[in-house]
């Protein structure tokens, strides 16, 4: 069973943000929330690089992990998607991710977090599959409908992969091969530069 | 009378602020890492097999380079 993942070429990557623009059009993500949103490193400095993050979707889900009410499941193909009703709006998840995928709309004062809100890989949530209660909580279900999600179908420069891991490393592992070697966005050499 | 009265009242009143003293003696377990919530149709396996194979089309067709 393939499991979907998803992957930023940050070669590729030129900070359109048109991600994280169809994500919040398509599943009409609340105020202050961000389920997909682009880093970027060096903003500014020529050699500048950017990145789109949200969920990845992990195989060992730290929030799953974490969660005293047990609201997470993931799927046979590896999505990790979340039950709205169980959530207690604790904070844990977000603590645990190290990408800061759960997110909370605040909806209320003195800090009270709403229910944790996160990436679905446009899979929904429990309930009955493209329904309204399912669209009202956790957006648009495209992977029931056949088809990928919309952050990456929408990528301007293909830059952001996602589907199949198998399918996605290997497109990626072409375009390094064809670019003659990984670029030095992080790593030894970026670690120990000199400075300026 | 009146002292009959208000140890008739003090009585009831006892009684009905002892209810408050009942406890369940049904334990709920909660087990640890089980997902409690509502079902997926999602999680049904077969629809998952036929699904991959429709995905890895959609891939194919929206996301490899032209």
């Amino acid at each position: 069973m393939a499991r979907m993942k998803f992957l930023c070429d940050a070669e590729r990557c030129v900070e359109c943000n048109g991600c994280v623009v169809a994500c919040k059009n398509e599943h009409e993500v609340p105020w202050g929330v961000n389920r997909r949103r682009v880093v970027v490193l060096d903003d500014g400095v020529p050699g500048e690089k950017s990145i789109s993050v949200a969920c990845m979707h992990c195989t060992d889900a730290p929030c799953a992990a974490v969660c005293p009410v047990d609201c997470f499941y993931t799927t046979d193909d590896g999505i990790v998607l979340h039950d709205k009703d169980l959530c207690i709006g604790c904070g844990y998840c977000f603590y645990a991710c190290p990408f800061g995928a759960p997110q909370y709309p605040q909806k209320e004062a003195f800090g009270v977090r709403g229910k944790m809100d996160k990436c679905t890989f446009c899979a929904g949530g429990p309930g009955a599959n493209n329904s309204d209660g399912e669209y009202g909580k956790y957006g648009r279900n495209r992977i029931a409908e056949g088809k990928l999600p919309l952050c990456a179908e929408f990528c301007a420069t293909k830059a952001l992969l996602g589907g199949d891991g198998d399918m996605v490393a290997d497109i990626y592992r072409q375009r390094v091969l064809k670019r003659g070697g990984r670029p030095q966005t992080w790593g030894w050499e970026t670690a120990y530069k000199k400075a300026g | 009378m009146k002292r009959r009265g208000a140890l008739t009242i003090a009585v009831l009143a006892s009684a009905v602020a002892l209810t408050g003293c009942y406890e369940s003696t049904d334990v709920t377990v909660h087990k640890q890492g089980e997902y409690k919530g509502m079902k997926d149709p999602l999680l049904d396996a077969k629809a998952t097999a036929e699904r991959e194979e429709t995905l890895q089309k959609r891939f194919q067709l929206v996301q490899v380079d032209r």
